[in-house]
C-alpha cells in the first residue's frame, strides 16, 4: 500500500493503546490468507474500536483485510499484501433475540451454529444452512451472501436482513434499516454490503427475520436413473404446487433430496406424495427421517466441500440445469477430472468440485463461462489453490454494471485500503 | 423552459412525447399524495430506453435535473415534479418483453401495471406476489422504486425479493444492466439498493421478475373483535405460535364503516376485524388453519367468517383493499401514516393512537399489514375548518414518534419522498446519512435524479445538516475526494 515503513512493534502498540486494551498481536503463520501473511492482526471486542481502528488505518495508509472463522478467506480474489488482519470473533454475541417479533440482532463474529443455539431458546432461527455452521460467522456468511439447500424457502442473507451496522474505512460507524420486518426508509445499505465480501466497510451486527422451528421434518432420497429425470420430476412437483424447503440434486451420484418441514401430519403427507411422484418418474424415492435423514444431508454436503478441492459456484438458469449436468459430465470426462455437484434445482444455484490437473480445472471453468452469457449465469471461484487463482479470473465478466460498482467502491473506500483486490470483480 | 432544450427533447422524443402546455401539465402536478404540488418544466412520454438515454443525457449535458413518474399513485410525494426540470413520464413503455414459464419470469417494462402482471400468468397458475392495494392503478416501475409491499407480503415479502434483474439509465445517460435472468449475479448488489431508492439514482427501463406458483390451497378467515387490543394480541399471538399466514390484515371501526359504504363487503359492525389467509398445501392450510381458529377465539374473536369460495374470498378482500380510497366516504380529508412498528407492540401503539384520537379530537380510522407491523393511521379531517388540515398533519407526525419510540420505522412501502424527508434525522443519525449519500454520490454526483426527496435538505426543512466532516484520508492528503 502506502510507502510507509511498518514496524511490526509499533503497529501494535499503536493499535492497542488507541483502543485501550491488549487486542493486537503480530501475525502468525496461522493467520495467512492464500499464502500472505498479515502483519498484525487485531481482534476488538467493540464495535467503537473497530472505528478507532479503521479510522486510525485510513490516516496512516495501511490495508485492512476483515477476518470473521476465516472458513471463507480464501473467497474471493487473490488477496494482496494485508497490514492488519481485523478479526471480528471477539465480538459474537446475539445482542438481541426479540422472539415475539422473529426478529434478532447478532454481532458479526457470532457463529451461525452459535447464534441459531441461542435461537433456539424460543424455536426460532435464522433460517440459512451454508456448509459449515460451526465455524462460519453472521458477518462472513452476510459479507459472501452465504446459504444452503433451504434457500429454496428461506431465501439466502440478502432476503433475511432487515438491518445492519458497520464501520466505514474513516471510522464512522453508520447504521442502516431497522429492527422491523418491513420498512423502505432510506437506501438499503445492508443489502449493499451484503455479497460485498467486505470491500466496503466492516460488518459489526446485523439483525434478521427469523423462522419458527418446523415441528417435523422428511426428505425424500430420490434415486435417478438417468439425469434428465430431475427435469420432468421437478416439474410435476411444480405442477402439484409442492412445497419443499429444500429441493436438490447431486452428480454424478444421480440422486435428489426433497425435504419437507412443517408439522408431523403435513411433512407425511407431503413427502409421500412427493415420493409418489418419484417413482411416477421412473425414480426410485426412500423417505428419510431422524438419523437417517440427517446424514443424507451430511453425504449430499460432503460431495462437494473438501478441503484442498477447487470449489466452483456456478448459477444457471433453472431450466438449464439439466443440460448443463449433461454437458458436465463429458466435458469433465475428456479432462480427467473428478468431479461433484449439487445444486439447488428450483433457483439454478449449483457447487461444482474439481479435482485434477490445473490446467484442464481452468480450461473447464473457462468452457463452462463461454456457455453462461452475462446475466444467465455465471461460474465464479469460490476456492482454490493459489496457482489456479494466479490463472484464471476469479469472477468471471461482470458486465456492463461494473462501472457503477466502482464508482460505489470508490466512494466507500477511496484508496482501496479495505481488504485490497478482494472484492467481487476485484474491487 | 429553455426553447432549445425543449426543442432537443422533441428531436428524442418526437412532438407528441412532449406535454409543454401548462394546463395539460397540471395532470402531473401531484402523485396520491395530493397536499404536495408542483408543476413540472416540461414532461416526456418516451416510449423506448433509447428515449430515456436520450433525455437524461440531455439534462445531465444541461444541468437540468428530471424525475421519474409511473402512474403517480404514490403516497409519499416520490414523483413530485420539479418545477425547473423534465418529468419523465413511464406510462408509453408498457410491453410485457418476456415470458419464461420454465424459469418462473417475466420481463417488462416499467410502465406495466402491477396487476397485468399477474393477469398475464395466472392462466397458467402463476402470479406475481407483491400485491399493494393499489395494483390495478400502479406501474411496477413505480413498485420498484418504492419496493412496494402489499398484503400478502408477510409470507413472500417485498418487490426486492421478487425484482431478479433491471436494466437502468444513470443519472450520466448510461445504460446498465444490474442482476440478471440467473440468480446471483457476480458483483455488488446494486439492484438491491436500486429497488427501494425512490427514483434516486436511476430511471429503470426494464425489469425481471420472478414468478410464484399459485398455491394448493387458499383459506381465508375474516373474524371479529370488541376491541383493537384483543385483534393486536391475537395478531402477536399468531406469530408466537410459529404461523407465518400468507397475510394478517387489521381493520378498525372507522375503516370498516368506509369499506361498508363504499363497497359493502358485509363486514361485521365491530371495533376490529382480523383478516387472515393462509395458503400452501391442502393438509398444511388445514392443520394450521384449526391453529388460527383457536386463536381467535382465545382472544375473543366472534362473527368468525370463513370464505366458501372465491367469490367470497374476493368480496373480504375487496373490502380491505378499498378502504383506503372509501375514506373519501366519511370524511371530506385524511392524511396516510406508514408507519411500523415491532408487531407485539401493536396493542400498546394502537392504544397509544387511540388517546391521541381522543385528545385532538380528529377521527384517526387504522387499516393495516398487521403481520408485518407496518401501520396505516389515516387521520380524518376537514379542509373547510380552518387549522384542521395542519393539526391533522401534527397528529400523523405524532404517530410516527410513537413508531419510532418503539423502535420502528418512518415507512413501510409508502417512502419517504418530499413528504417525510424532513423526518429522516429522527430515525437517522448524521453519519446514517451520509453513508447513505456515499451511494448517491456514486450515482449521481449531480443531484439532477429526482433531487429533494429522500433525504432532509435545507431546501426542504429549513436546517443546515450538520458540519461537512473530511474522511481522514482527504484531511492527511493522501486521496482528493472524488
Ligand atoms: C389507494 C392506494 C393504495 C395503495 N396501497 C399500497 C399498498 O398496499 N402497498 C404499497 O406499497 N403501496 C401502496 N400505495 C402506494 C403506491 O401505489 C405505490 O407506491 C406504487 O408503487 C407507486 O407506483 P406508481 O406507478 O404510481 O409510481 P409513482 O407514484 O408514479 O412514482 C413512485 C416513485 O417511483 C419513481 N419511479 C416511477 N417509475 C420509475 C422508473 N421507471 N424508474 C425509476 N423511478 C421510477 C418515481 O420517481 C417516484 O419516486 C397505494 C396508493 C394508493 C393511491
Amino acid at each position: 500500500m502506502a510507502d510507509v515503513t511498518l514496524s511490526l512493534g509499533t503497529l501494535v502498540t499503536e493499535i492497542d493503546s488507541l483502543v485501550g486494551s491488549k487486542v493486537a498481536r503480530v501475525g502468525t503463520d496461522g493467520d495467512s490468507i492464500d499464502a500472505i501473511l498479515p502483519t498484525v492482526v487485531a481482534e476488538p471486542t467493540r464495535a467503537s474500536s473497530v472505528g478507532q481502528i479503521l479510522g486510525w488505518a485510513s490516516g496512516r495508509g495501511v490495508s485492512v483485510s476483515v477476518r470473521g472463522g476465516g472458513t471463507k478467506s480464501g473467497w474471493g480474489g487473490p488477496s494482496g499484501p494485508i497490514d492488519v488482519l481485523l478479526s471480528t470473533r471477539a465480538m459474537n454475541r446475539v445482542e438481541v433475540h426479540r422472539y415475539s417479533d422473529l426478529t434478532a440482532t447478532v454481532q458479526a463474529g457470532a457463529t451461525l451454529s452459535k447464534t441459531n443455539a441461542v435461537l433456539a431458546e424460543h424455536r426460532q432461527w435464522l433460517p440459512l444452512d451454508p456448509h459449515n455452521d460451526e465455524q462460519a460467522t453472521i458477518g462472513g456468511i452476510v459479507a459472501t451472501n452465504d446459504s444452503g439447500p433451504r434457500r429454496h424457502r428461506h431465501g439466502a442473507p440478502r432476503d433475511l436482513i432487515i438491518g445492519m451496522t458497520l464501520a466505514r474505512v474513516d471510522g464512522v460507524i453508520a447504521k442502516s434499516g431497522g429492527i422491523v420486518v418491513k420498512n423502505v426508509a432510506g437506501y438499503d445499505l445492508a443489502r449493499l454490503l451484503t455479497g460485498s465480501f467486505g470491500c466496503l466497510g466492516v460488518i459489526l451486527s446485523a439483525t434478521f427475520k427469523l423462522a419458527p422451528v418446523a415441528e417435523a421434518s422428511r426428505t425424500v432420497l430420490v434415486e435417478l436413473p438417468k439425469v434428465d429425470v430431475c427435469a420432468r420430476y421437478t416439474a410435476d412437483l411444480i405442477a402439484h404446487a409442492s412445497t419443499p424447503t429444500a429441493l436438490e440434486v447431486s452428480v454424478p451420484q444421480g440422486t435428489m433430496l426433497v425435504r419437507f418441514e412443517s408439522v408431523e401430519t403435513v411433512v407425511i403427507s407431503e413427502a409421500t406424495r412427493a415420493a409418489a411422484l418419484a417413482e411416477k418418474a421412473g425414480a426410485t424415492a426412500t423417505v428419510l427421517v431422524g438419523d437417517d435423514e440427517l446424514e443424507a444431508w451430511r453425504t449430499h454436503q460432503a460431495q462437494v466441500f473438501v478441503e484442498g478441492h477447487t470449489i466452483v459456484k456456478l448459477t444457471v438458469m433453472p431450466s438449464e440445469l439439466v443440460s448443463t449436468l449433461t454437458w458436465l459430465e463429458e466435458e469433465v470426462r475428456v479432462r480427467r477430472l473428478d468431479y461433484g455437484l449439487i445444486g439447488r434445482v428450483g433457483l439454478g444455484v449449483c457447487y461444482l468440485r474439481l479435482q485434477g490437473a490445473i490446467a484442464e480445472q481452468v480450461s473447464l471453468i473457462l468452457a463452462l463461462r463461454d456457455r453462461l452469457p452475462v446475466g444467465r449465469g455465471s461460474a465464479v471461484i469460490r476456492q482454490s489453490n493459489l496457482e489456479l487463482k494466479k490463472l484464471i479470473d476469479t469472477w468471471g465478466p461482470i458486465g456492463d454494471g461494473f462501472r457503477i460498482m466502482r464508482a460505489v467502491k470508490q466512494q466507500f473506500d477511496p484508496t482501496g485500503m479495505l481488504n485490497p483486490s478482494h472484492g467481487p470483480g476485484g474491487l | 423552459m429553455d426553447q432549445l432544450f425543449l426543442l432537443e427533447l422533441e428531436d428524442i422524443v418526437g412532438v407528441d412525447g412532449v406535454v409543454r402546455d401548462q394546463a395539460e401539465l397540471i395532470t402531473y402536478e401531484s402523485d396520491g399524495l395530493v397536499s404536495h404540488r408542483s408543476r413540472p418544466g416540461v414532461a416526456v412520454l418516451p416510449e423506448t430506453a433509447e428515449q430515456v438515454q436520450g433525455v437524461v443525457r440531455l439534462c445531465h449535458r444541461s444541468g437540468v435535473p428530471f424525475v421519474a413518474r409511473g402512474q403517480g399513485t404514490g403516497l409519499s410525494a416520490g414523483a413530485l415534479p420539479h418545477p425547473k426540470g423534465v418529468l419523465i413520464v413511464m406510462t408509453r413503455m408498457n410491453r410485457v418483453l418476456d415470458i419464461d414459464l420454465a424459469n418462473r419470469r417475466i420481463t417488462v417494462e416499467p410502465g406495466v401495471m402491477n396487476l397485468d402482471v399477474t393477469r398475464r400468468v395466472s392462466g397458467d397458475g402463476y402470479y406475481y406476489a407483491p400485491d399493494p392495494s393499489s395494483q390495478s392503478i400502479c406501474s411496477i416501475g413505480g413498485n420498484f422504486a418504492e419496493n412496494s409491499g402489499g398484503a400478502h407480503c408477510l409470507k413472500y415479502g417485498f418487490t426486492v425479493h421478487h425484482v431478479l434483474g433491471a436494466e437502468a439509465v444513470l443519472p450520466d445517460g448510461e445504460i446498465v444492466h444490474l442482476g440478471g435472468d440467473a440468480l446471483d449475479s457476480p458483483g455488488l448488489d446494486l439492484l438491491g439498493v436500486l429497488v427501494g431508492s425512490e427514483g434516486t439514482l436511476a430511471v429503470v427501463t426494464k425489469v425481471t421478475l420472478g414468478l410464484l406458483r399459485c398455491p394448493e390451497s387458499v383459506r381465508t378467515l375474516l373474524a371479529a373483535f370488541d376491541s383493537t387490543d384483543s385483534a393486536g394480541n391475537a395478531v402477536s399471538d399468531i406469530i408466537s405460535a410459529g404461523i407465518i399466514p400468507a397475510a394478517i390484515e387489521m381493520m378498525d371501526r372507522t375503516t370498516i364503516r368506509a369499506a361498508e359504504a363504499a363497497v359493502h363487503p358485509g363486514f361485521p359492525d365491530a371495533e376490529a376485524v382480523l383478516i387472515v389467509e393462509l395458503d400452501g398445501s391442502e393438509t398444511e392450510v388445514a392443520a394450521l388453519f384449526e391453529q388460527i381458529e383457536t386463536v381467535c377465539s382465545q382472544n375473543k374473536g366472534w362473527g368468525v367468517q370463513v370464505a366458501r369460495d372465491e367469490e367470497q374470498r374476493g368480496r373480504i378482500w375487496m373490502g380491505r383493499k378499498a378502504a383506503f380510497a372509501a375514506m373519501g366516504r366519511i370524511t371530506p380529508s385524511y392524511y396516510v401514516q406508514d408507519g411500523v412498528i415491532p408487531r407485539s407492540t401493536l396493542p400498546e401503539v394502537l392504544r397509544r393512537i387511540r388517546e391521541l384520537e381522543q385528545d385532538s379530537g380528529l377521527t384517526i380510522g387504522n387499516v393495516f399489514h398487521a403481520g408485518d407491523g407496518n401501520l396505516h393511521p389515516l387521520v380524518c379531517y376537514d379542509d373547510g375548518v380552518e387549522g384542521q388540515a395542519e393539526l391533522a398533519e401534527r397528529v400523523a407526525s405524532e404517530i410516527l414518534s410513537y413508531c419510532l419510540d418503539v423502535g420502528g420505522s418512518l415507512t413501510g412501502e409508502h417512502g419517504i419522498g418530499a413528504d417525510k424527508a424532513c423526518h429522516m434525522p429522527k430515525m437517522f443519525s448524521e453519519n446514517d446519512l451520509a453513508t447513505m449519500q456515499l451511494v448517491r454520490t456514486a450515482f449521481d454526483p449531480g443531484q439532477l435524479c429526482n433531487p429533494d426527496k429522500l433525504f432532509p435538505t435545507p431546501r426542504l426543512c429549513g436546517e443546515v445538516p450538520g458540519p461537512y466532516r473530511p474522511h481522514p484520508v482527504e484531511a492527511a492528503g493522501l486521496a482528493e475526494r472524488l
